[in-house]
């Protein structure tokens, strides 16, 4: 069984190809082409029902609208889902070394702090219940 | 700085820049304090200095232990999932992940849909059929679509023979907008919304075509006219079949000129 999206790209193809079709017959009309002609007009009316009757199966399709300038500036969808996921694997780095370098900081300011205000921070440190190692 | 601090047995008051806040706790020695925090537990030894204390003033004033250090606050609870953990693992993509950088990608449109007719990798914004333009524009609709009938389909009736080359051309290669307008007969069922952007596309390819035959044209008699003195060149030239009699033909009039001199 199909799925609707594939439904939704065979119905527009044909409808393409139809399309295409006309373009050759006008391209060069002959008279007896007339009955073709008005046929493959009433085949784009029933295309666009068609196309109308299946928009209610991928109603549950979101679409980024970042897609749609890539495909305005000819340039394959795919490559959105890839720079998608670079710049995702790129921004988890760099949030990852944040927070690596604020522990970092915190291990060393406790270390510090310990030296310069042992009392303080012996009571901070029951404050807190801190069971975590200071570096 | 500039802060006051007075000692009394129970109660202690510091102010910070003459600002009174809160009063907390119980002794205070040298101008530290602790609130909320028996003495006899922890030695109160203030080598800071700075440290602030509150009071709260009003009706019924009481005294709010706020702990030792201004401004602690509670701990936010730690989560299981932060930046810090690999969110590519975490959610199951790295297969997804591996797959999609390990295909090589084209960078056109036309390779991601190779089954499409025509030219789909020009610019959406040059020939009005960017999507954006119909995110921003939408197109009237929500009218039942219907079959057209007969009386309509008059509309459709064309005449035989082929498409004149302005229009013909529209569909062999990427058009460049230009701003030249030009009238032009439209077959039927042409929609008025498209005729002037058609026009002006139909006027520029009809101007590229002209140019390209005037160059033709230009070429072909630039060819002509050197045949023509290459022709009276040889004739003239005493290598001549006709005048030295001769079967050989001397191609370059130059050369056979030289060869003369030297005999």
């Amino acid at each position: 069984m199909t799925s609707p999206l594939e439904n939704l790209e065979t119905q527009l193809e044909t409808f393409i190809e139809n399309v295409r079709q006309i373009k050759i017959i006008v391209t060069d009309f002959q008279g007896q082409g007339q009955n073709v002609f008005n046929q493959k007009i009433q085949t784009i009316v029933t295309g666009l029902q068609e196309i109308d009757r299946l928009k209610s199966q991928v109603q549950d399709v979101h679409v980024p609208l970042e897609v749609f300038d890539y495909i305005d500036d000819g340039r394959n969808p795919q490559l959105y889902t890839k720079d998608c996921m670079e710049k995702a694997l790129s921004r988890n780095e760099a949030v990852r070394g944040k927070i690596d370098a604020y522990r970092r900081f915190r291990a060393q300011l406790l270390v510090e702090l310990t030296n310069v205000f042992p009392a303080e921070m012996a009571k901070y440190r029951a404050i807190r219940g801190d069971e975590r190692p200071i570096s | 700085r500039g802060y006051s601090s007075a000692i009394s047995k129970k109660s202690k008051l510091i102010l910070y820049n003459s600002t009174v806040i809160r009063i907390v706790g119980s002794s205070v020695i040298g101008g530290s304090f602790w609130g909320g925090i028996n003495q006899a537990d922890f030695p109160v030894v203030d080598s800071t200095g700075t440290l602030k204390a509150t009071i709260s003033l009003g009706k019924n004033p009481s005294i709010v232990t706020a702990g030792p250090f201004y401004l602690v606050k509670e701990r936010p609870t730690d989560t299981e999932l932060t930046g810090a953990t690999n969110l590519m693992a975490h959610y199951g993509l790295e297969h997804s992940y591996n797959k999609s950088s390990g295909k090589r990608v084209r960078d056109t449109l036309s390779s991601f849909l190779p089954l499409l007719p025509g030219y789909i990798d020009s610019p959406g914004h040059m020939d009005g059929s960017s999507l954006r333009l119909v995110i921003d524009k939408p197109p009237v609709g929500g009218k039942e679509l219907l079959p057209l009938n007969s009386l309509q389909m008059t509309g459709f009736r064309l005449h035989s023979g082929p498409l004149p080359e302005q229009l013909r051309s529209m569909y062999l290669s990427p058009q460049k907008k230009k701003h030249k307008k030009h009238k032009h007969k439209h077959k039927a069922g042409d929609t008025p919304s498209h005729q002037e952007s058609s026009a002006a596309e139909l006027a520029a390819a009809a101007e590229k075509k002209h140019k390209k035959q005037k160059r033709h044209d230009d070429d072909k008699e630039r060819k002509k006219r050197k045949k023509e003195k290459k022709k009276k060149k040889q004739k003239h030239s005493p290598e001549h079949p006709s005048s030295a009699g001769g079967s050989s033909q001397i191609l370059n009039p130059s050369l056979g000129l030289m060869k003369t001199i030297l005999e």
